[in-house]
């Protein structure tokens, strides 16, 4: 093929250089995306649709994959443990670090004091904490149950009971709302203070001045944290794993989708079964963050916002 | 300086009589990136074919002739010590070869053979927990050992106990070499029986229901003192041989223990204990565990009257943990079992991945490991590590016989190995499936989800259709 001289002279231009240039020093992330998301995904979809222990060569299935998890009672009580989860856990961490954020940016002695005090935890190993928590929880001599006992209450057995085992994890979801709560406390102090001194004119109260000026200001900031701690909530399990044996005990309380996941993947060697389900995943990810994204024009709030 | 002005210094000095020779160097310099890039990708990738063609299989053979081999193992704390005593005797022993031993969390452990398997990268040899072999040996993972029991290793199988040899076969196929295998025992706390007005172990299951009635203990709603809990986290399979309940199929080879009177006898047996909490024993047992990563429960904690256990218990969680309850334990068969004393079979097991560099070298170190024509040393090992030896040839040892001596509690686990009603589960690809299910069938009984006959049907249909490929 004949290549034409103004095709050399484009090839030459300083936008292509530029171009060349850019993709060039972008070549790292792209290799290193292509190398570690692109493939996987890729060959995890490809799985799905096979039978694969890990080892020889997958056999071509089709949809059986995804037809066995339809017919899987244990995927449904998965897939019901984690939408449980997450619909309670994730407004109800959000209300808390968003509260604990607010309570922090008061004007107060020892602020950062509290502030490093609150976000300590997380930094803590989960693993590390979720054997503090077996511990805490403990039904017979854990601390909980003994602070309850000294009013009278009888404890149950947390972890380890079918009907609490749920509830204790989202409680234990707390200890980790230092990160959530250190990006609301930011977003809290890049709110500008004439809105305040404004709304004060005109008489607002605390509680008007939080939600229509504050709430409204932090908005992108929130719907940012509600698609990560949603997105975690959905893949939920070192905290699971850690604190139950057998993992998803008591009664398949605590099996969540993605210790079923494990548990197909690397304990029965299924791993196009388990593709089906990270495939699945992924794509109730995708529609849960979709639908958040759409419905977030009516509650979020721009400044550079032209509507 | 504001904006406007940098852009003007810019464009000044691209005006420079110079800037030919510049934008030369420059070009030379860009063009250098790329290509510095693709070297050095080059090499990185060149350094990681070397070490592959190096270390294939983790494994090189020297200028001197010596193989070197890995053994990857899955183990910590003081067993891991041990294993170092092992390997340092058979290289000190074994001059053509050279182990190196590399652990791997066991919670990745299999995940990280398979992929080294996958990726042509295996050691040379991989201890195993038994159950998982037939999934191994069915995908091709493992290779088979017939080849290598030829001449002084023609005798290997008939030296270990029947249920040692069975632990490491997958139809009728010999695919690994035990290194220590279990035997399983009740265990009962002395001082606890003579508490509740008990003057000897029980040798009926009802004796064990009624002495161990008279020891549980509660403050009000918080658990003290646990009896006996067959429920909690030792599978139905453990117990299996005691009613009869191992190797229950069906005339096609499929799990059916939904009609086997055994398993039908094991499930009774465990719903008798359903009344005490299950909840507040799994607290008990998981928060006690907890304290020294795992190893410890509430017997060694001196929290439970009776624990169905293994030689470990008292040979190294009991001294390593609470050595007051050293002198404070005694061992008996468990009561009441089908025909005579048993014990279920399992243990760890060597086996040779696929792909392996040296898998006749592996095969010599997994007999040695076994101990066989290394009977003097292993007997000097096995009681340390709490295991039981793969042959009674090792028990014949003047090593382990004081050891014996010294531990008389140990020979109820030695009788029972020799005992023809002992058995192994036999090996199947969905084993790990069937474990499982027995794991939350069990459960299921204690905390009154499901009936005894409900939980074994779920346990074959389980392992039977485990959904997925």
């Amino acid at each position: 093929m004949q290549v034409t001289a103004p095709a050399i002279r484009a090839l030459r231009s300083p936008q292509a250089r530029r171009l060349r240039l850019g993709l060039l020093f972008v070549s790292p992330w792209i290799i290193g995306y292509c190398v570690f998301y692109l493939y996987p995904f890729l060959a995890t979809l490809y799985y799905s649709f096979t039978s694969f222990t890990g080892i020889g060569n997958p056999q071509f299935t089709g949809l059986a994959n995804y037809r066995g998890l339809f017919h899987d009672s244990m995927f449904r009580t998965a897939v019901f443990n984690t939408f449980y989860y997450t619909v309670i856990e994730v407004p109800f961490s959000t209300v808390a670090a968003l509260g604990l954020a607010l309570l922090l940016n008061m004007n107060v002695r020892g602020q950062a004091i509290y502030r490093t005090l609150f976000y300590i935890p997380s930094i803590v190993p989960v693993v590390a904490s979720s054997l503090i928590f077996v511990w805490i929880f403990q039904p017979s001599f854990g601390i909980v149950n003994s602070l309850l006992s000294d009013v009278h209450v009888n404890g149950p057995a947390w972890f380890f009971s079918i009907t609490w085992s749920k509830p204790t994890f989202i409680l234990l979801g707390l200890w980790g709302l230092g990160q959530p709560m250190v990006i609301y406390l930011a977003a809290l102090q890049g709110v500008p203070k004439e809105l305040y001194e404004v709304a004060e004119l005109e008489g607002a109260s605390p509680w008007q001045r939080l939600r229509r000026v504050t709430i409204p200001m932090i908005s992108p900031v929130i719907l940012f944290n509600l698609i990560m701690s949603l997105v975690l909530s959905i893949q939920y399990f070192t905290q699971a794993q850690v604190i139950e044996n057998p993992p998803g005990s008591p009664g398949d309380s605590t099996m969540f989708y993605v210790t079923y996941y494990y548990q197909q993947a690397f304990q029965f060697l299924h791993l196009g079964y388990a593709s089906a389900m990270a495939f699945l995943l992924f794509i109730g990810v995708i529609i849960v963050t979709v639908v958040l994204l759409r419905t977030s024009s009516r509650w979020v709030y721009y400044e550079n916002d032209q509507r | 300086m504001i904006p406007g002005k940098i852009y003007a210094a810019s464009r000044m000095r691209s005006d420079h009589p110079g800037r030919m020779a510049r934008r030369r160097r420059a070009r030379l310099t860009l063009g250098a990136v790329p290509a510095t890039l693709a070297t050095c990708f080059a090499l990185v990738l060149a350094a990681c074919s070397g070490h592959a063609a190096s270390t294939s299989g983790g494994t090189s053979s020297s200028a001197d002739g010596v193989v070197n081999i890995t053994w990857q193992t899955m183990w910590s704390g003081a067993t891991l010590t041990l294993l170092s005593q092992m390997v340092s005797e058979f290289n000190a022993t074994h001059p053509g070869i050279h182990v190196t031993e590399s652990n791997v969390p066991s919670a990745t452990g299999d995940a990280k053979l398979l992929s080294e398997i996958a990726a042509g990268d295996a050691p040379d040899l991989f201890t195993e927990w038994n159950p998982v072999l037939g999934e191994y040996a069915a995908n091709g993972s493992i290779q088979p050992l017939t080849p290598y029991l030829t001449g002084s290793y023609a005798g290997l199988e008939k030296w270990m106990y029947p249920i040692a040899a069975a632990g490491g076969q997958y139809n009728d196929t010999l695919y690994a070499l035990p290194m220590s295998m279990n035997s399983w025992a009740l265990y009962y706390n002395k001082s606890m029986l003579e508490a509740a007005g008990v003057s000897s172990p029980p040798t009926t299951l009802a004796q064990l229901y009624a002495d161990q009635a008279k020891e549980w203990k509660f403050s009000g709603n918080k658990l003290d003192q646990i009896g006996f809990y067959p429920n909690y986290a030792q599978g139905f399979e453990y117990f299996g041989s005691f009613f009869g309940a191992v190797n229950c199929f069906d005339s096609t080879g499929k799990y059916d223990l939904e009609n086997c009177p055994g398993a039908k006898a094991e499930a009774n047996f465990f719903a008798q204990y359903a009344q005490y909490p299950y909840s507040s024993v799994a607290a008990l047992q998981t928060a006690l565990g907890n304290v020294v990563g795992g190893s410890a429960d509430a017997f060694v904690a001196g929290k439970e009257g009776f624990y169905m256990s293994g030689p470990w218990e008292g040979a190294l969680s009991i001294p390593a943990e609470n050595p007051s309850m050293a002198s404070n334990f005694g061992v008996v068969p468990f009561p009441g079992t089908v025909g005579g004393p048993s014990t279920f079979g399992q243990g760890n097991y060597n086996i040779v991945p696929k792909g392996a560099a040296h898998p006749q070298q592996a095969f010599q170190f997994m007999a040695w490991l076994a101990g066989y024509n290394n009977e003097t040393f292993n007997s000097q090992i096995d009681p340390k590590g709490g295991w039981m030896p793969a042959s009674p040839s090792v028990i014949q040892q003047p090593a382990y016989q004081s050891w014996l001596k010294a531990n008389p509690w140990l020979s109820v686990f030695v009788q029972q190995m020799s005992s023809p009603l002992s058995v192994t589960p036999k090996l199947t690809k969905s084993e790990s499936q069937f474990q499982a299910a027995e794991a939350t069938a069990t459960e299921d009984i204690a905390e009154h989800t499901k009936t005894p006959q409900q939980a074994l049907a779920y346990i074959d249909q389980q392992a039977n259709n485990g959904a997925g490929g």
